[in-house]
């Protein structure tokens, strides 16, 4: 074994990858950790070739301190997904500084797969893994590097490669057949904090950006009738009644309007809702939801909250009505739907007086908005520019360029301004129909914004001031693969003027969405429910039969392998070798086996001795055998006897 | 051919009783136009295998005896001044002899042998810038007492390299020894013998046993024995590609003797001892039981 460190080489490739293993914990990492950690390796980085720079013992241990002091500023406790990655990672930083000997060096590799394997707490992405698998590779030829044999690191490298695609079959094997405990529910706890995209429960225009372009599934719903029609696929979320200005949040108190029961009419949908697993207790509803059973319950802003959340799909029955009157306005109600963060601004009072607010009825001011909205040069983007102070006054005057928060939190504000009760909803819009299965697909990138306006003897209805800038968006589905930043965006409806390009590029861009979706329903989602009815179908039942299965299939490819390696050696044998060495097997099994270095003649000598009755045969074999391999000419025809000959023979 | 060989092989073995293995590598030796060594201590017949087979070849048999104080002049001649004729002339020494028995040849120095084993590489000698061709054919066998003996310059491996074969006599079993105590003496015995195979004929031997045919299964034992005496970590130096083409040349005249136009793996076995036993030896031990690991695990 030897004891010195690695060479410089080794050793920033080994730091190199350590980093490379870390690296995505980035967003997931406190900043204060992540930068120890990067602080550590860039100093060890140094230490490299100036080892003179590294710590020594009293530096290293008050390093130890501050870690520890960083931890626990953390607050995160020991238990869970986040403290468990932010302790081990903080270890592993203070590891690097103690890299003096090769078994440190081995240390380390190891924590590194470790590190690496805790980034699939986080993210569970095809091109994650992939990435995952590069550094693994990686972290495999360090090792094979370390472990002498003084391979060049491209030898050992395609080493590395094959060792791990020869690992492959039988990872694939455990990964179908190793039976799937489903996680015990205390060890999701420490990971409820965990930062999910969805709808949040505040609307900050530009807070929907990010999951504008999440292409996560949020539900499906399945119909028992025809589908709505995409203007009629509102699916209702949290409703905004309460503002600063910059921020929407729900009222304080909208938990204390009395509930009220809407007059619904029309023909009804009747759905059922299957809903990934939520960290909030929303359902999001078609509106207006009429019947639903519990645990669903509708709360005052007629929002559907279920009472069980357990971090699992779960399915729900409901019936909508596209058609409703919620009736008159309590007066809190009304309080909350008409505040404004202090008076408007001289321009904003021109605008609502221009566009008719305090002369006309709200229906003609609400229509005259919209046509503002229309025809001022309006437009619809993703990667609106940074608003200032006054978000919803440079958004109307100055940039005139967002996305639903921005149209709907301004269209309230004007609302507002004129004295009409309005709000902010938020939820869903339209999503994918699937026309096979009768279904529609809601994905992140589908959330939405709109207004609900008070109306004399209508009650809340809803107005959606995007629709009137971008009708596609609520006509057809969001083209989340033709974004690129800053773009206008455009709609399915729009393609063709964008020739084979793009149409190629969307092209691409579905099979990808198909492998993705393949990954996640059949990898990531291969839980134990999965994993039973998938088994069951080739007859598997029960962990211990998935267990005896495994081993089969381990013990039978291990003899198909040495299988193919033996036949592989044979075949390379010369075919009279190959009938000789069928003779030798006949005599062993009379005990006289041939020796590893004895030759042909010899052995036909001792076996005569043995088997004096058999001389004859045995020479004859032997001769036309010794004739074949070393004879001067050979004659390819003696192949035949000597096979016949050793066939017949029978000690 | 191979009666010849046989009844030269039979009138051996009626002078040196029970040496049957010893006298056939000898004269494989001969046939491969090899040279021998014969190691072992003094009496034991050493000198009179080399007689015997010098006899029945019908060779020019020359001796010299080694000794410490021996020259090269000695053995190659010298040029010695002629008063009638007013010059000098080379008169030719012991070496210029088809056989030539080297008895002793670790009693010599250093310098003395190095001119002997240069004679058996070269086939020929120079002496005062004029090359003497040695006569054909020309075989050296030379004898040494075991090197732990006192007054002895044992011979170092570059030089055992230049003969083809060693092998050791040893005592003679019972039965022989009685014969040895009770028959006439030996030496009366060879002045007996009458020639079995003259020159013309060992010459014309010598080169059918080039054409004895290897195949390339027998070549790739042959390769694989040579590639274990360089990776078993046992053996201090593995096979030179020059012992390879001795082992091969060695075996080729063992398949001739036995009348075979083919080489095959048990010739390889008959003379690996003799020929790779002095070439790879590891410590003390003796011939057989260095190649024996050879012989055991090397694939046929």
């Amino acid at each position: 074994m030897k004891t010195a460190a690695p060479n410089q080489k080794l050793q920033f490739l080994l730091l190199g990858t350590v980093g490379l293993a870390v690296l995505p914990h980035y967003p997931h990492l406190p900043p204060l950790t992540f930068g120890f950690f990067a602080a550590l390796l860039g100093w060890r980085l140094l230490g490299v070739r100036h080892p003179a720079w590294l710590p020594e013992r009293r530096v290293l241990f008050l390093l130890l301190l501050l870690g520890i002091a960083l931890l626990f500023t953390e607050r995160q406790g020991i238990f869970g997904r986040d403290a468990g990655t932010n302790l081990f990672i903080t270890a592993l930083g203070l590891k690097l500084m103690e890299m003096k000997r090769e078994r440190d060096s081995c240390l380390i590799v190891y924590m590194a797969f470790v590190a690496a394997a805790t980034q699939f707490l986080y993210e569970q992405g095809i091109l994650f893994g992939a990435y995952i698998g590069l550094v693994c590779c990686l972290l495999l030829t360090l090792l094979i590097a370390m472990n002498g044999l003084q391979h060049p690191i491209a030898q050992a490298l395609k080493l590395a490669v094959i060792f791990v695609l020869q690992a492959a079959p039988l990872a694939a094997a455990m990964f179908i057949l190793f039976p799937r405990l489903d996680p015990p529910k205390w060890l999701a706890i420490g990971s409820e904090t965990r930062n999910r995209t969805g709808l949040s429960e505040m609307l900050e225009p530009g807070s929907i950006t990010n999951l504008g372009l999440s292409d996560e599934l949020v539900f499906r719903a399945r119909f028992d009738g025809p589908l709505p029609p995409p203007h009629q696929r509102y699916w209702r979320g949290p409703v905004m009644a309460a503002t600063d200005g910059k921020r929407w949040v729900q009222a304080q108190n909208f938990e204390r309007y009395p509930k009220s029961n809407p007059q619904v009419s029309g023909r009804p949908y009747r759905y059922t809702l299957l809903l990934e697993p939520q960290e909030k207790n929303w359902v999001f509803a078609l509106d207006m939801p009429a019947e639903f059973s519990p645990p669903l319950s509708r709360n005052a802003n007629f929002q559907m909250i279920t009472s069980e959340l357990h971090g699992q799909r779960a399915a729900y029955k409901l019936t909508s009505y596209p058609d409703y009157n919620t009736g008159p306005l309590s007066s809190a109600e009304y309080r909350d739907a008409i505040q404004l963060p202090g008076t408007p601004s001289a321009r904003v009072k021109e605008l609502v007086a221009r566009l008719h607010g305090y002369d006309a009825a709200p229906e003609l001011f609400i229509k005259s908005l919209l046509n503002h909205f229309r025809r001022e040069n309006f437009r619809y983007t993703l990667e609106p520019p940074k608003l200032d102070a006054n978000p919803i006054e440079s958004f109307l005057f100055d940039t005139r360029a967002g996305f639903c928060s921005h149209y709907a939190s301004a269209f309230v504000y004007l609302m507002r301004a004129a004295q009409i009760p309005a709000r902010v909803v938020t939820g869903y819009q339209g999503g994918e129909t699937n026309e096979v299965g009768n279904f529609i697909q809601v994905r992140q990138a589908d959330a939405h914004a709109w207004a609900e306006v008070w109306l004399d003897r209508r009650g809340w209805v809803r107005y959606d001031p995007t629709a009137a800038v971008a009708p596609e968006r609520i006509e057809y589905p969001l083209d989340v693969s033709r974004l690129s930043p800053g773009e206008t965006i455009y709609f399915e409806s729009a393609s063709g003027e964008f020739g084979k390009i793009v149409s190629l590029l969307k092209q691409a861009g579905l099979i990808w969405d198909t492998v993705d979706y393949g990954w996640q329903r059949w990898i990531i989602n291969y839980n134990g429910t999965h994993q039973a009815n998938f088994l069951a179908g080739f007859g598997i039942k029960g962990s211990r039969a998935m267990l005896n299965w495994l081993g089969a299939i381990l013990i039978a490819a291990t003899v198909m392998l040495s299988l193919a390696i033996l036949y592989r050696r044979r075949r390379k044998l010369d075919p009279a070798l190959r009938i000789y060495v069928r003779f030798c097997g006949k005599l062993a099994r009379k005990g006289l086996v041939k020796g590893t270095g004895e030759g042909a003649k010899d052995f036909a000598e001792r076996v005569k001795a043995a088997l004096p009755e058999h001389a004859g045969e045995v020479d004859g074999i032997t001769g036309i055998f010794m004739n074949l391999r070393y004879g001067k000419r050979p004659d390819p025809k003696d192949i035949e006897q000597l096979k016949r000959r050793v066939a017949a023979f029978k000690p | 051919m191979q009666n010849a060989i046989n009844a030269l092989l039979d009138s051996a073995n009626q002078i040196l009783l029970g040496k049957q293995k010893q006298i056939r590598l000898a004269v494989c030796c001969l046939l491969a136009r090899g040279h021998l060594l014969i190691e072992d201590i003094p009496g034991v017949g050493k000198t009179t295998l080399a007689h015997t087979l010098a006899r029945l070849f019908g060779l020019e048999y020359q001796r010299i005896q080694f000794t410490s104080d021996i020259l090269p002049a000695d053995m190659i001649g010298s040029s010695v001044f002629d008063a009638k004729n007013q010059q000098f002339t080379f008169h030719p020494g012991p070496i210029f002899s088809q056989m030539v028995l080297g008895d002793e040849i670790n009693r010599a120095t250093p310098k003395a042998q190095s001119a002997l084993l240069e004679a058996m590489e070269e086939h020929q000698v120079t002496v005062d810038g004029k090359t003497y061709p040695l006569p054909e054919p020309f075989f050296v066998i030379a004898t040494q007492n075991p090197s732990h003996q006192i007054g002895t310059f044992p011979l170092p491996e570059s030089q055992l390299d230049r003969f083809l074969m060693r092998i050791e006599l040893g005592y003679p079993d019972s039965a022989a020894e009685r014969l040895l105590l009770t028959g006439r003496s030996r030496h009366s015995l060879i002045d007996d013998l009458a020639v079995a195979l003259p020159p013309a004929q060992l010459q014309r031997i010598q080169k059918e046993v080039l054409q004895v045919y290897a195949s390339n299964a027998l070549l790739d034992y042959c390769q694989a024995i040579i590639r274990f005496t360089r990776e078993s970590p046992s053996y201090p130096a593995g096979l030179s590609p020059r012992a390879g083409l001795a082992l091969l040349t060695a075996a080729k005249a063992w398949a001739y003797m036995d009348g075979r136009d083919a080489v095959i793996p048990e010739d390889i076995q008959a003379v690996l001892a003799a020929v790779a036993g002095h070439r790879i030896r590891a410590g003390h031990l003796d011939a057989a039981a260095v190649v024996a690991p050879i012989l055991s695990q090397v694939a046929v």
